[in-house]
């Protein structure tokens, strides 16, 4: 017996449930007309045949409706009547009904955005072959590279090596560069260079995750087997089909990165981004290339050169817990092997000191998700909230209707309907709004989803992250839709129903359930208060946060300067090359005498852009190895441009050439700390740490700078040097120019001007200073603004609530007002009491809401900026908003209600 | 099991409702004696088989049938009758032979039961 093929059966009776009810019928009549031919064959009256075939068959009638229940499908005809009779019902109350599917819309679109993005960040698995079995050695996610000895985060290729062959908890290892190497390259023949996203990775690394071509192959071991001769790439489906329009001929096609040029071997599937959320690669390259791929980045053979993370595939039966004790014993083992492990005091002590941590790689790495959950999550709740309070008002609407409709309900409930019958039809109404309100929510969600995401991208590239409608997203609205009718639906049909027939009956109006059912309402409207108060605050905290933050002081002047990146890898000059220096210097002195430009300079980094930092030791005072100094390398006019003030000494000039003495600039906060007392100028340093493979390189100081903010706004004050770019080599980005007058026109200038230094220069980036510092707020301007939105729809929400109340209890007491003022009560009186009520519930919300308020402000404090937990200032604005909003609400009604005409009321009554 | 039968009063007399429960089985045996019957020969089978004292309120085996149609025990076909009518024919299908052997043993065991106990001392 076949279940399915029983459910076939019965959706082709739905479907075909006329043909299906007309041979019912035919057969049935066959039935009794032989029957009545039996009986007249056997003797009977014709009139007496047809009433015994008629007695003998039954009741045709519920024979009829018994067969038609045998289909199954009864339920679906009661829903569909009811939800006809819904629809009916919500056309003839046009206002609430817009009302409640706004609000609906609104809410449950909301919480479908947010799901999605902590869907993508958070809870999706990798697209790859059992993904629960993928470890990572380090659990912090570093990106870049490191020479210190044990580094529990970054691992060398030889470290790699040794460790894929001596492990015995991994069935596969693979290896994977912890940065992706944005590459301006050249497809085939093509003469203009395109930024292509390059992963260098391991032979091993599709093998380990379980990743086959679509087309071609992927890259294998050979590939990875020596240094620099295996130039081969497997590219991204998105690459193919944008750059190849999908061309299935397209292996064979070349890349060329740097000065090589690669074959093209492969293309990944479509689902299969690689293993970090939110970056997507457009080609995968092996790690034997690395040193070919510009700039650079990592290195095959050296030791002690650390930029890869390690990755493994668990072997069945082994525990996370096995593998760490594992790993541990290998990661000592492997260092203490390499012959030139620096094995002084210091590196002995720090290898016994660390642990690797293994990190489940079943979600893939993501710096995404690291900056965005909490504000995902905080948001999350944010907008749950929003839905709770829009439910609420719907339940009061729904509520207010069923009392309109008591008469209607009570009459069919004196015709004998049962209760729960009509309990069901009202929530088929229930849920027919709530349906309504997520179709429109998924449809308001597709857009808002779009705008969310190029919020956080805050650039003109968009994040690789998948954030559309997919199925558990569905799931998840569908979930939240049902759940929202439940909780709106529940208590107002339940309420509804509860009736004294004959009261209702007689009076036609509420009659004696208005109390309670007054009291119910009040108690939604004061929670949705208590809840906005939450919602308000909230916005106040991080709206005074993003205030905080743009006033904050920088230490440099973030206004009118221009920046843009250069990638100087395409001149073919390496990064010691001369004639590298030489083009720098010849475009910062062509742009600088531009009209309208002040000053220009290249830097390796102006803010937040990540850091080149070691230790120091100042000749003359004692080895301190928690010392941490970041340093930037500049041109002569950095200064300048940035506008940082010089305390003492003097900033780089034409003397400072490569062979002269080496010279630094430090920053204030540097030289009161790690300096002896008495003026650091002239006094030298030693960067670098005795422990690391490079021997340490001496300067001398020549300079002071004001201390300026770094990497962000909120770290403490760092430790800076500035080191001229005439003695310490950098392959180039930032070009930063300050400039007077118009942004664009400058722009194109200053842009033009190096085409014409060197056409073959890719700029990209082309940003300001300002905009530079703002990014690195970004996600609390989002939350800021969010938070914010959804405070004012809150209140919003809240004001309809109380307005509809009061409407309500306004036109019930009719009667009782113009009693009063019958016997003399004055119009404002009225009016003031109404808005005393109004006055009541607000405070009564404000009062309850108060605990949550400061209980959530405690969870979200360490997102806030020069702000407690507990902003006294932000609990009152909240409180005067929806206090202000509260008697915006309430104005209407008690105006109605002052003007009432005591005569016209009684009569009325 | 559906169909239960109300006891009406029969002015026709002696005849006995059939056992709550046997409506699906005594269909199934028909058809897997009769081959292909419309409702009409099948209520007519059962009264004739059992001498007139099973008696089916006939109307009630058109939800049965409904139901078996569903289940995949039988099939309807239409064809015409010696009257020259448009009638629905039903044949068992092999889901339906299977099911009456489930049937038969089930009915057995029951009235094997009933029939320990009324012969008990």
């Amino acid at each position: 017996m076949s279940l399915a093929g029983e459910v076939k059966r019965r959706l082709q009776m739905l479907i075909r449930r006329d043909r299906f009810q007309r041979e019912l019928e035919e057969e049935m009549r066959l039935h009794l007309d032989l029957r009545r031919d039996q009986q007249i064959a056997s003797g009977a009256a014709p009139e007496d045949a047809g009433r015994a075939a008629h007695r003998r068959f039954g009741n045709i009638t519920r024979i009829k409706e018994r067969s038609h229940m045998a289909w199954g499908w009864n339920w679906l005809e009661t829903f569909l009547q009811d939800a006809g009779y819904g629809v009916r019902s919500m056309l003839r109350t046009p206002a609430i009904t817009f009302v409640a599917l706004l609000s609906l819309a609104l809410g449950i679109g909301a919480n479908t955005v947010i799901f999605s993005f902590l869907d993508a960040m958070m809870l999706r698995s990798l697209p790859v072959r059992d993904p629960q079995r993928l470890v990572k050695l380090g659990n912090e996610d570093w990106n870049g590279i490191t020479d210190s000895f044990a580094s529990a985060e970054l691992y060398s290729y030889p470290f790699y090596r040794q460790f894929k062959r001596e492990n015995s908890v991994f069935s596969e290892t693979a290896a994977i560069l912890s940065m992706l190497n944005p590459v301006h390259g050249f497809v085939d023949e093509s003469k203009d260079p395109e930024v292509i996203n390059v992963q260098t990775v391991s032979g091993t690394y599709f093998q380990t995750l379980g990743v086959g071509a679509q087309l071609g192959r992927t890259l294998n071991e050979a590939d990875d087997a020596s240094k620099g001769d295996h130039p081969v790439a497997v590219i991204s489906n998105a690459f193919w089909k944008s750059r190849f329009a999908g061309n299935p001929a397209v292996v064979g096609h070349k890349l060329k990165l740097g000065d090589t040029a690669f074959d093209i071997v492969g293309v990944a599937p479509p689902e299969f981004f690689g293993t970090k959320v939110g970056e997507a690669p457009d080609a995968w390259a092996p790690l034997s290339m690395s040193e070919a791929i510009p700039p650079g980045w990592g290195s095959y053979d050296k030791n002690f050169s650390e930029s890869l993370y390690i990755l493994g595939r668990l072997k069945p039966g082994v525990s996370m817990e096995q593998a760490a004790a594992n790993v541990n014993v290998l990661f000592r083992q492997i260092l203490l092997s390499f012959p030139d492990a620096k094995l002084t005091q210091e590196n002995l002590a720090r290898l016994n000191r660390t642990q690797v941590p293994l990190e489940s790689l079943e979600r893939g790495i993501s710096d995404l998700r690291r900056a965005y959950s909490q504000p995902l999550q905080v948001l999350m709740v944010i907008v749950a909230l929003v839905l709770l309070i829009a439910c609420a008002n719907i339940a009061n609407l729904l509520l207010a209707r069923s009392t309109a409709r008591a008469r209607e309900l009570a009459v069919r409930q004196a015709l004998g309907a049962g209760r729960a019958r009509i309990v069901r039809q009202l929530l088929t109404e229930s849920l027919l709004l709530a349906l309504a309100g997520g179709a429109l929510g998924i449809a308001f969600a597709v857009a808002a989803t779009r705008i969310l995401l190029n919020m956080i991208s805050q650039g003109s590239d968009i994040i690789p992250l998948d954030v559309s409608l997919n199925f558990r997203l569905l799931a998840f609205t569908c979930a939240v839709t049902v759940c929202t009718a439940l909780l709106f639906g529940t208590l107002p049909s339940i309420r509804g129903t509860r009736l004294q027939l004959t009261d209702s009956l007689k009076s036609g109006s509420a009659g004696s359930r208005g109390t309670s059912r007054t009291l119910m309402a009040k108690i939604l409207v004061a929670s949705q208060v208590a809840l906005s108060l939450v919602l308000i605050t909230g916005a106040c905290l991080f709206l005074r946060t993003l205030i905080n933050l743009n006033r904050a002081g920088t230490g440099f002047n973030k206004q009118n300067v221009l920046r843009l990146n250069i990638d100087s890898t395409l001149t073919g000059f390496k990064d010691d090359d001369p004639r590298l220096r030489m083009l720098y210097k010849e475009i910062e002195a062509r742009v600088s005498v531009l009209p309208g430009v002040e000053a220009a300079s290249f830097s390796a980094f102006t803010f937040n852009q990540g850091s080149w930092n070691s230790m120091i030791t100042v000749t003359g005072m004692p080895i301190d190895r928690h010392v941490n100094v970041k340093h930037n390398v500049i041109g002569d006019a950095y200064f300048r441009v940035m506008q940082i003030p010089l305390l003492a000494g003097r900033t780089f000039g034409q003397q400072d050439t490569s062979t002269s003495q080496h010279v630094a600039i430090i920053s204030e906060h540097m030289a009161h700390n790690l300096f002896p007392s008495g003026s650091p100028i002239g006094r030298t340093y030693f960067i670098g740490s005795p422990d690391a493979p490079e021997p340490p390189r001496q300067v001398q100081v020549i300079g002071i700078a004001r201390d300026v903010k770094f990497a962000d706004l909120q770290e403490p004050m760092a430790y800076i040097d500035y080191l001229p770019y005439t003695q310490r080599e950098w392959g180039f980005g930032d070009f930063d120019v300050r400039y007077t007058g118009d942004f664009g026109a400058i722009s194109s200038q200053v842009q033009q001007t190096i085409r014409s230094i060197d056409r073959r220069l890719p700029i990209s980036h082309v940003t300001t200073l300002d905009e530079e510092v703002a990014r690195s707020f970004g996600n609390q301007a989002i939350i800021a603004k969010l938070s914010a939105f959804f405070g004012l729809v809150a209140v919003f929400l809240s004001c309809i609530g109380l307005y509809g109340l009061m409407s309500y209890l306004v036109g019930r007491r009719t009667g009782e007002i113009g009693i009063r003022m019958a016997l003399g009560a004055g119009r404002n009186q009225v009016g003031w009491q109404v808005m005393r009520e109004i006055a009541v519930l607000v405070l009564a919300g404000i009062a309850v809401g108060l605990p949550a308020t400061l209980a959530g402000a405690r969870l979200v404090r360490n997102m806030l900026y020069g702000l407690g937990g507990t902003d006294p200032l932000s609990l009152a604005a909240a409180a005067v908003v929806l206090a202000m909003a509260g008697l915006l609400a309430g104005y209407l009604p008690a105006r109605r209600a002052a003007r009432i005409n005591p005569l016209t009321a009684l009569r009325y009554e | 099991m559906a169909a239960i039968l109300r006891r009406k009063p029969d002015p026709a007399g002696n005849r006995d409702e059939i056992p709550p429960g046997t409506l699906y089985l005594l269909i199934l045996k028909s058809l897997a004696v009769g081959g292909r019957l419309h409702g009409y020969e099948i209520a007519e089978f059962i009264e004739s088989c059992s001498d007139e004292v099973l008696q089916v309120e006939e109307g009630s085996l058109y939800p049965a049938l409904q139901r078996m149609l569903i289940k995949g025990w039988v099939k309807g076909e239409w064809g015409v009758t010696a009257g020259n009518r448009r009638a629905r024919y039903y044949t068992l299908t092999p889901d339906g032979k299977k099911q009456l052997g489930v049937e038969l043993s089930q009915f057995e065991r029951v009235m094997g039961a009933i029939f320990r106990v009324i012969q008990t001392a």
